[in-house]
Formats: structure tokens, sequence, C-alpha cells
């Protein structure tokens, strides 16, 4: 049976962070196409830059700096699916 | 690095630099107009007793520029005191490193402030402390006010999204009814840099 997987990207909206979030979104989108059931991109302030995958948080500009490299985002992304 | 006369007469006048933002224009001339100066502050800055230059660091992106940027942009057009030129912070990176915000981080805006000879009397860098401090403080009240907002430090996407709006309308409120102090704040760190300059 196919599971629906969710992917949420929260952004500082305040901050300029909105070509990161449609790179990382470009990117997620062309590997994994419809596997995922959703990306849905937050808005957000404060200096945000967040990942997760069903509810589940794989990166965060706060706990592990920067946004990420996007081939071990995409690492975690597919562990999800095939986990 | 040095700022001198023929780099500072490359920046941006600031309206040359409101007429080149591609985003957030509408918000920059909305808190232009709520400045409320005092006829104290204007006077001080018009008593300063030579002009100062200002060189300001700055992106149309940015939360900071777009609500403390017009504080300045206020002064020097009621004062006439003080000439400003505008740098956007991405092109101007040798400027940037030069004023870090704790020697790291490329905060926005810087504002440096020269006498006529390019002597500097001073730096500010994004927003006063104090104000960093009461909005952290009105943040942490808001949380503990409405338990279904979850935890300050929580990833917010986690929140479903009716509860994420009305905090988000929370955290704007918050905002705007901490801006007059906000903007007391900036005028006074400012005066206290612009007033070093020597007779």
């Amino acid at each position: 049976m196919t599971s629906a997987h969710r992917v949420k990207i929260t952004y500082c909206a305040e901050c300029g962070y909105e070509p990161q979030t449609l790179d990382l979104a470009k990117t997620l989108m062309i590997e994994f196409g419809t596997r995922l059931s959703s990306i849905e991109l937050i808005p957000w302030e404060g200096g945000t830059f967040e990942v997760s995958v069903d509810g589940q948080l794989i990166h965060s500009m706060k706990r592990e700096g920067g946004f990420g490299d996007s081939a071990v985002i995409k690492d975690a992304v597919r562990s999800r699916l095939t986990g | 690095m040095t700022i001198d006369r023929a780099r500072f007469d490359k920046g941006l006048t600031y309206d040359a630099y409101k007429a080149q933002m591609t985003r957030n224009r509408e918000r920059f001339d909305e808190n232009e107009k709520r400045v409320d100066l005092s006829k104290e502050d204007v006077a001080a800055f018009r008593a300063l007793p030579r002009p100062v230059k200002v060189v300001v660091l700055a992106e149309d992106w940015c939360g900071d520029v777009i609500a403390n940027l017009p504080v300045l942009g206020r002064l020097a057009k009621e004062s006439g005191k003080l000439d400003v030129r505008i740098f956007l912070r991405d092109q101007n990176d040798d400027i940037m490193q030069r004023y870090l915000n704790k020697g790291q981080f490329k905060s926005i805006p810087v504002l440096v402030f020269f006498d006529e000879d390019f002597r500097e009397l001073g730096h500010w860098i994004e927003r006063p402390a104090s104000v960093t401090e009461i909005r952290a403080k009105r943040r942490k009240d808001i949380f503990a006010a409405h338990p279904e907002f979850g935890s300050p430090d929580a990833p917010v996407d986690a929140l479903p999204e009716e509860v994420r709006v009305r905090l988000q309308g929370e955290l704007a409120k918050m905002r705007d009814d901490t801006t007059k102090f906000a903007n007391a704040e900036v005028v006074r760190e400012l005066r206290e840099i612009a007033t070093r300059v020597a007779a």
C-alpha cells in the first residue's frame, strides 16, 4: 500500500530565504516526484529554516546551522520513504 | 578597506535606494510615516555643529532594514544634518566584512557615522538590544497565555494551520504594539552616536 509522505519547509520570509527554499523544493520535486504527497512552504520569521518529513524535523538552521546540504536532506527524505 | 569621499559618493541616496526597491516598499513607506520624532530629538540633530555622513548597508528583503532605515530617513529629512548613502550589502562585501555583528554575522542594517573628514564616530547594527529583549519577553508571554501554540522552541510546522495563523497574528500584533518603543530606542541610540561629532 502506498502511504502519503508530506514535506514541510518553514522559512524566514523576512530574511530573504526564498531562493534557498525554492531550490530545495525543486530538488525534492525532481528527486521524488509523486512519491511525495505534498511539499508545503510555510513563510515564517525569526531566522527560521526548517525541513520536516511526516512531522519529523530533519533539518533546522537553529539546530544544525545553515540551509543544510541538499544531498543530506535528500537522504533523510529517502530514508523516511523507504523506512 | 576605508570609506573615503569617492567611495561614499558611490552610494545611493535615501530616495534613490527607495526607488530601486523591488519588495516591501509599501511597508517601508508606512513605517516612515509612523515614525514619531519628538521636537527635542529633531532639535538635537539640527544642533549638530557639523553635518554627519552616514554609510548604510541594507537590502530590501530584510525586516530590520524595513523597520529601522525609515527612522534614519526621517531624522535626515527633518534635521538636514545627516548626509546618507546606502550600499547594498550583497554587492559591497568589503564594507560588510568590516562591520560584522559580533564579528561573524552579516546583520543589517549597518549604519556607520563619519564626520566630514571621514573619521568614524561610531556604528550601529540591526536593532537596539533593548528591542530584542522586550520582544523576546513579549513572545514568551504570548506562548504562556496560549498553550495551544505549544513550545516557543518547537517547529511551527507541527501546529495546525489555523493555530499557526493565529500565532502569526499574535506575533504581528506584538511587533506593532512595540514599534513606538522600538523607534524611540533607535532614535536615542543614533542620537548618542551622531552627537559625538566635534564642533
